[in-house]
C-alpha cells in the first residue's frame, strides 16, 4: 500500500487529458498538472520515508529527507512559472485561445 | 613582438574599433592603418629569423585533452601572408578613412579587423582545429562585411556564405580524416606524415577535399560567383577582401597542403585543369564587363586561376612562381580596386558606358592606373609581368607527357591575351574612350589618391629590382618542403614564355585596335544562366524539399505533436513496469513510505483535478487548480521540504493572478467538448496515468537513503557553512543547473515582451466576440451594492490602496529577510524574490486602472542584470578553480559565501519575470498599428 504514486497517477492523468484539448489556458492548466505530478515523482524517487527537514541542527540528521530531489523540484517549480506565464501570454493574442484557429499576425502560416 | 602576441593585439584591435568610431567616425581608419603597420613592423625580428631559414613556433595547450594546442608557427610562407595582409590592411584603412560616407562606419571597421585577425591567424596556425577555426572566422567576417552593404549585399552574403560554407565543411571533413589518419593535430607534423606515400586512396580522397576548399575561397570555377557577387561590398572591402585577404586565404590553403600533395596525380590534374580553365573563362567574362568593378572581379578570378594552375604543376619554379604571382597581385589588385573607387568618387559612375574622358583631369590617376592595369598584363619591367613570365614557364612543367606542358602553357597564353585585353580596356575605357570630358573638373583627394596608388607603384621598383624578393620567395618555396627555388630575374633571356606574352600582347593590341567592333560581339552570354540564378534554383529546391518532409508532420494546433509521444510514454513506462513486476526480483519498498495526511491531500488532490478537467467555466477551472496547488503546497510540507513548499505557495498565488489578468481578454466558457471528442483524451490520460503511476510504485521507495543524500546532509554545512542544505544545492553544489534555469526564465520574460511588442495591435487587443462575451463580472451581479462598488473601481480599491502602505513596506522588509537567512533557514533568493513580487501583484491590484508597474527597460535591467550577476560570480569562481566555485570569507566573524551574490542574481531575474508577467499581460498596450510595430518593439526594448 503506497499513496504517493496514486497522487502522482493521478496529477498525470488529469494533465493529460486537458493537453488534449484545442483551449491553450486548458492546455497551461495540463502541464501545470503535469508538472505536480512530475514533482511528485521526484521527491518519491528521494524515497518519502525519511521526512525530516533537511536543515543542519533541526532534527536528527538520520531522519532528513534528501535534499537533492527537492533542490530538483525547486527549480522545477520556477521553470513551470516561466512555461506558464509565456504560454498565457500566447493565449492572450487574439480573440480566444483556440489552437485550432490561430490568430492572424500578419505571419505567414505555410508549412 | 611573439606570434602571440601579435594574435592577441590583433583581437584586440576589433574591441579599440568601437571608441576609436564613435569619436572619430570613418577617420577611425587612420588610427587603424597605424597599428597594423605598427605590427608589420613588430614582426621584424621574427622575419628576420625566418629569412635566415628558421621558423618561430609558439605552442599553448588548448584543449589538452584532445590534444589540440594553440600552435603558432612563422615559416617563410606565413611571412608572405602575414605581411600582405598587415600592410594591404594599412594601405586600405588608409583609404576608407577618406573614401567611406561620414557616418559612424562602426561595422565596416569592426568586421574588417575582425577579419584581418581570422586571416593571420589561419596563416600562423599549426594546428589542424585552429587552422578551421580561423578559416570560418574569415568566411563569417566576410559575410558579415558584404550583408551590411545595404539592399543589394543581402541575398549577394547569403550566396558568398553559402559556397564558403562549403568549402568550410569539405575543409572540416579533411581536417578530421587527416586528424584520424595521422594522429596528430599539428598541421606540421601531419603534412610531414608519411601516410601521404603509402595510403593513395586516403591521400587522393583529402588532396579533392582540400583542394574544393582551397576553390571555394579563392573563387575557382565552379565556385567562382560568389566574388562577383560580392562587388556589392564598399570598394575598400573588395580592396583587402578579393584581392588580398580572403582569396588568398585559398590560395593559402593550396600552397600549405602542396607539402603533401605536389606528387599526388588527381591533385596536379585538378588544380592545373580548374585553374587554366577559370583563368580563360573569368578572363573573357571580364573582358565582357562594362562596370569597372566587375571587370577587376573576373580579374580577379581569373589571376587567381593561374596561381592555382601553378601550385598544381607543383614543381620549384611553379611554386615560385605561385608564391610571388600571389605577392604582385595583392599589390597591383588592391590598388586597383582603390583606384576604380578614386574613379567613381570623381565621375560619380564606374560603367564604362557612361564614363567621361578622364585623362586630363586626373592624369596622376591616368598614369597609375596604366602602370597597374600594365602589370596586370604582364608588361615589363613591372614586378607583374616577372611573376607571370614564371608562372607561364612553370606551365612547360606540368607532369606526365610533354604535350601537357604545351597544351598548358597554350591555354594560359590565351588567357593572357584576354588578360591584356580588359587590362586595356579598364585604361582605355576609363580614361581615353569617353564621348565627353569631365565637365567640373576635379580631380582626386590626395588622402584618397596616395593610399590607392601606393600598392601599384611599389611594383615597379619590385619589377627592377626583383633580387630582393629571391630570399622571402625562396624561404617560402622552402616552407613547402621544396629543395632549393627558382631564381626570379627581369630577363630570363629567349626562353619560351617571352614568346608566349610577347604573342600575347601583340595579339591583345591588334584586337583592341578593333575594340569598336569587338565589344558587341563579346556582349553575349556565354553560358546557359548565372551563377547567381544557379544558386537560387539550388536553394528554393532545397526550401522545396523541405516543405515537402515538413507537410507530413506539419500542424499548428498542439494536439497533434503532443499526442504521439505521450502514446510512447505510455507504452514505454507501462510495459517497463510489468516486465520490470513479471521478471520478479524486486526489492521490498522502504516501511513508512506514507503517512495518513497523505491520503486525505490525495482525494483533496483529486477532486482538484476533477474539477479543472471537468470545469467548463474557466473561472471554476482556474479555482480548482488553484486548489490542486494549495494541496500540492501542504503535501510538499508534510515531505519535510519546507523551501519547496514555499515556492509553491508563492508561484501558486501568482499563478492565479495571472491567469485571472490573461481570462480577462477570453471567453468566460472553454465552450463545449464533444463527447465523442472526449473519449480519446479519456483513455490516453487513464492509460499514461496508470502507466506513470505504476512506474513510480514500481522505480521508487526501494532503496536505502542514496550515497548523495548522505553527502549532503553529513558534510554540506561544514563544505559551505550553510545550514539550509536545499539552498546550498542550489546556490554551491549545483549552482550550474540554476545558472540554467535563470536562462530559461530569462529567455521566458525576453520572449515575452519579444511576442507582444512585434504583435499587431489588432491581434493583441481583438475586438470582442460575439459568440461568448469575454468576463464582465458586473454583468452577473443582482446586488445593487456589488454592483456599483465594481463599477466604481477608484473607491473600491481604496481600502485595498490604504492597506499596502502596510503591507508593502512588510512585504519589502519579509522579502529581505528570507532572502538573507536563506543560506541556513528555509528561504533564500527565489522564495524572497517571489515574495518581492507578490508586492509587485499587489501594486498592479491596487490600481484602479491597468498600469504598467515597471518599464519594459526595467524589465530586461533585471532580468539581463540578474543572469550577468549570476555568470560574473561563476567567472569569479575561476579565481580559485572553477567555474560557480564559491568563494568564501568572513566579515565580523560571520562565513560569507560569494554564492550570496549569486543569489541576487537569482532574485533579481525570478523579480524581472513576474514583472513581465503582470506588466505585459495585465496592461492595455499603447494604441498602434501593424506598420510602426517594429519601431513600437525597438523603443519598448531599448
Amino acid at each position: 500500500m503506497t499513496v504517493l504514486p496514486i497522487t502522482a497517477g493521478i496529477l498525470v492523468a488529469g494533465g493529460v487529458y486537458l493537453l488534449c484539448h484545442p483551449s491553450l489556458v486548458r492546455i497551461v492548466f495540463g502541464i501545470t498538472l503535469l508538472s505536480h505530478g512530475a514533482n511528485v515523482v521526484l521527491l518519491s524517487a528521494g524515497v518519502s520515508a525519511w521526512r525530516g527537514e533537511p536543515l543542519t541542527g533541526a532534527g536528527s540528521p538520520r531522519e532528513a529527507g534528501d535534499p537533492l530531489p527537492m533542490a530538483f523540484v525547486l527549480t522545477a517549480i520556477v521553470i513551470t512559472l516561466a512555461v506558464t506565464v509565456f504560454m498565457l501570454a500566447l493565449a492572450r493574442v487574439g480573440r480566444d485561445d483556440d489552437t485550432r484557429h490561430l490568430p492572424d499576425t500578419g505571419e505567414d502560416h505555410r508549412a | 613582438m611573439t606570434l602571440m602576441w601579435l594574435l592577441a593585439a590583433l583581437a584586440a584591435v576589433p574591441v579599440l574599433v568601437v571608441p576609436l568610431t564613435s569619436t572619430l567616425g570613418r577617420r577611425a581608419g587612420w588610427p587603424l592603418a597605424f597599428v597594423f603597420l605598427a605590427l608589420a613592423a613588430s614582426m621584424i625580428p621574427a622575419a628576420r629569423v625566418v629569412l635566415e631559414g628558421d621558423e618561430v613556433t609558439q605552442t599553448y595547450a588548448w584543449l589538452p585533452a584532445l590534444d589540440v594546442n594553440l600552435a603558432l608557427r612563422l615559416d617563410g610562407l606565413g611571412l608572405v601572408f602575414v605581411m600582405i595582409a598587415l600592410v594591404i590592411g594599412a594601405a586600405v584603412f588608409l583609404y576608407s578613412a577618406e573614401y567611406l560616407d561620414r557616418s559612424r562606419q562602426r561595422g565596416f571597421y569592426l568586421w574588417m579587423t575582425a577579419f584581418a585577425f581570422g586571416m593571420v591567424g589561419l596563416v600562423l596556425a599549426d594546428d589542424l582545429i585552429l587552422l578551421f577555426a580561423c578559416w570560418e572566422i574569415t568566411s563569417l567576417a566576410s559575410f558579415l562585411l558584404i550583408a551590411r552593404s545595404g539592399p543589394g549585399g543581402e541575398a549577394a552574403s547569403t550566396r558568398t556564405l553559402f559556397m564558403t560554407f562549403v568549402g568550410g565543411l569539405t575543409l572540416l571533413i579533411a581536417v578530421v580524416v587527416i586528424i584520424v589518419v595521422t594522429g596528430t593535430t599539428s598541421l606540421s607534423q601531419a603534412l610531414a606524415s608519411d601516410v601521404w606515400g603509402t595510403q593513395p586512396g586516403v591521400t587522393a580522397t583529402v588532396a579533392v577535399l582540400v583542394a574544393v576548399a582551397g576553390f571555394t575561397k579563392a573563387a575557382q570555377f565552379p565556385f567562382h560567383p560568389w566574388l562577383p557577387d560580392a562587388m556589392a561590398a564598399a570598394t575598400p572591402v573588395s580592396a583587402y577582401l578579393h584581392a588580398a585577404a580572403v582569396v588568398k586565404a585559398g590560395i593559402y590553403l593550396m600552397l600549405r597542403f602542396s607539402e603533401a600533395f605536389s606528387d599526388v596525380l588527381v591533385w596536379n590534374v585538378l588544380l592545373l585543369s580548374v585553374g587554366l580553365f577559370t583563368a580563360a573563362m573569368a578572363a573573357l567574362f571580364a573582358f565582357q564587363q562594362h562596370d569597372l568593378k566587375r571587370l577587376m572581379a573576373y580579374s580577379t578570378v581569373s589571376q587567381l586561376g593561374l596561381i592555382t594552375a601553378a601550385i598544381g604543376v607543383g614543381t620549384e619554379k611553379a611554386l615560385t612562381a605561385a608564391v610571388i604571382h600571389t605577392i604582385a597581385h595583392a599589390l597591383f589588385k588592391s590598388g586597383l580596386f582603390m583606384m576604380v573607387g578614386v574613379i567613381d568618387h570623381s565621375a560619380g559612375t564606374r560603367d564604362l558606358r557612361r564614363l567621361p574622358q578622364l585623362r586630363r583631369v586626373m592624369p596622376w590617376s591616368f598614369a597609375t592606373v596604366i602602370l597597374g592595369a600594365a602589370a596586370m598584363a604582364g608588361i615589363p619591367p613591372l614586378l607583374g609581368f616577372v611573376s607571370k613570365e614564371s608562372i607561364l614557364g612553370s606551365m612547360l612543367e606540368a607532369p606526365g607527357p610533354a604535350w601537357v606542358g604545351v597544351v598548358a602553357l597554350v591555354a594560359a597564353g590565351t588567357g593572357s591575351i584576354l588578360t591584356f585585353a580588359y587590362s586595356a580596356k579598364l585604361v582605355l575605357g576609363g580614361f581615353v574612350d569617353g564621348e565627353r570630358e569631365l565637365e567640373d573638373a576635379h580631380g582626386p583627394n590626395a588622402l584618397l589618391f596616395l593610399p590607392a596608388a601606393a600598392p601599384i607603384w611599389v611594383g615597379v621598383p619590385l619589377g627592377l629590382a626583383v633580387g630582393v624578393l629571391d630570399v622571402p620567395v625562396e624561404r617560402a618555396v622552402q616552407a613547402m618542403g621544396a629543395s632549393a627555388s627558382y631564381p626570379l630575374h627581369l630577363w630570363h633571356g629567349p626562353v619560351p614564355e617571352l614568346f608566349v606574352t610577347a604573342a600575347a600582347i601583340a595579339i591583345g593590341a591588334l584586337l583592341m585596335t578593333r575594340r569598336r567592333a569587338l565589344y558587341p560581339l563579346v556582349q553575349r552570354d556565354f553560358l546557359p544562366g548565372t551563377g547567381a540564378d544557379a544558386l537560387e534554383r539550388i536553394f528554393e529546391a532545397a526550401a522545396d524539399l523541405g516543405r515537402t518532409i515538413a507537410r507530413t508532420v506539419a500542424a499548428d494546433h498542439p494536439r497533434r505533436h503532443v499526442v504521439p509521444p505521450l502514446i510512447v510514454l505510455t507504452l514505454l513506462l507501462g510495459a517497463g513496469s510489468i516486465a520490470i513486476l513479471t521478471t520478479g526480483d524486486l526489492p521490498a519498498t522502504q516501511p513508512d513510505l506514507w503517512r495518513p495526511v497523505d491520503i486525505g491531500l490525495l482525494l483533496l488532490i483529486a477532486l482538484g483535478v476533477l474539477g479543472t478537467c471537468l470545469a467548463d467555466s474557466r473561472i471554476a477551472a482556474t479555482v480548482s487548480l488553484g486548489g490542486v496547488g494549495i494541496a500540492m503546497t501542504v503535501q510538499l510540507f508534510a515531505l519535510g521540504a519546507p523551501d519547496v513548499g514555499l515556492t509553491q505557495l508563492m508561484v501558486e498565488v501568482l499563478t492565479v493572478l495571472v491567469i485571472m489578468l490573461v481570462l480577462r481578454q477570453l471567453p468566460s466558457r472553454f465552450g463545449p467538448t464533444h463527447l465523442s471528442h472526449r473519449s480519446g483524451p479519456v483513455i490516453l490520460a487513464v492509460a499514461l496515468g496508470t502507466a506513470a503511476g505504476l512506474a513510480t510504485w514500481v522505480l521508487t521507495g526501494r532503496r536505502e537513503r542514496s550515497g548523495p543524500a548522505d553527502y549532503y546532509v553529513t558534510e554540506g554545512t561544514e563544505v559551505t557553512g550553510g545550514d539550509n542544505l536545499v539552498n546550498v544545492i542550489l546556490v554551491e553544489f549545483r549552482a550550474l543547473d540554476t545558472l540554467g534555469e535563470l536562462a530559461v526564465l530569462g529567455m521566458a520574460g525576453v520572449a515575452i515582451v519579444a511576442v507582444l511588442t512585434t504583435i499587431s495591435s489588432r491581434t493583441y487587443d481583438p475586438p470582442d466576440r460575439d459568440r461568448s462575451a469575454p468576463l464582465r463580472p458586473v454583468a452577473g451581479l443582482r446586488d445593487p451594492q456589488a454592483r456599483a462598488a465594481l463599477l466604481d473601481p477608484q473607491s473600491n480599491l481604496r481600502a485595498l490602496q490604504l492597506l499596502l502602505r502596510v503591507v508593502i513596506p512588510g512585504l519589502l522588509v519579509l522579502s529581505a529577510v528570507i532572502f538573507w537567512r536563506g543560506h541556513n533557514a528555509p528561504g533564500g533568493g527565489f522564495i524572497a524574490a517571489l515574495v518581492g513580487s507578490a508586492a509587485v501583484a499587489l501594486v498592479h491590484l491596487s490600481r484602479p486602472e491597468d498600469r504598467a508597474v515597471g518599464s519594459p527597460r526595467l524589465h530586461i535591467a533585471l532580468i539581463g542584470g540578474g543572469v550577468l550577476t549570476a555568470l560574473v560570480t561563476g567567472l569569479l569562481g575561476y579565481t580559485d578553480s572553477s567555474f560557480l566555485q564559491p568563494l568564501y570569507g568572513y566579515v565580523a566573524g560571520t562565513k560569507l559565501s560569494s554564492s550570496l551574490l549569486f543569489d541576487i542574481g537569482v532574485y533579481a531575474a525570478v523579480l524581472g519575470l513576474v514583472m513581465v508577467a503582470f506588466d505585459r499581460l495585465g496592461s492595455t498596450p499603447p494604441p498602434a498599428t501593424a506598420e510602426d510595430t517594429p519601431h513600437r518593439a525597438k523603443e519598448e526594448v531599448s
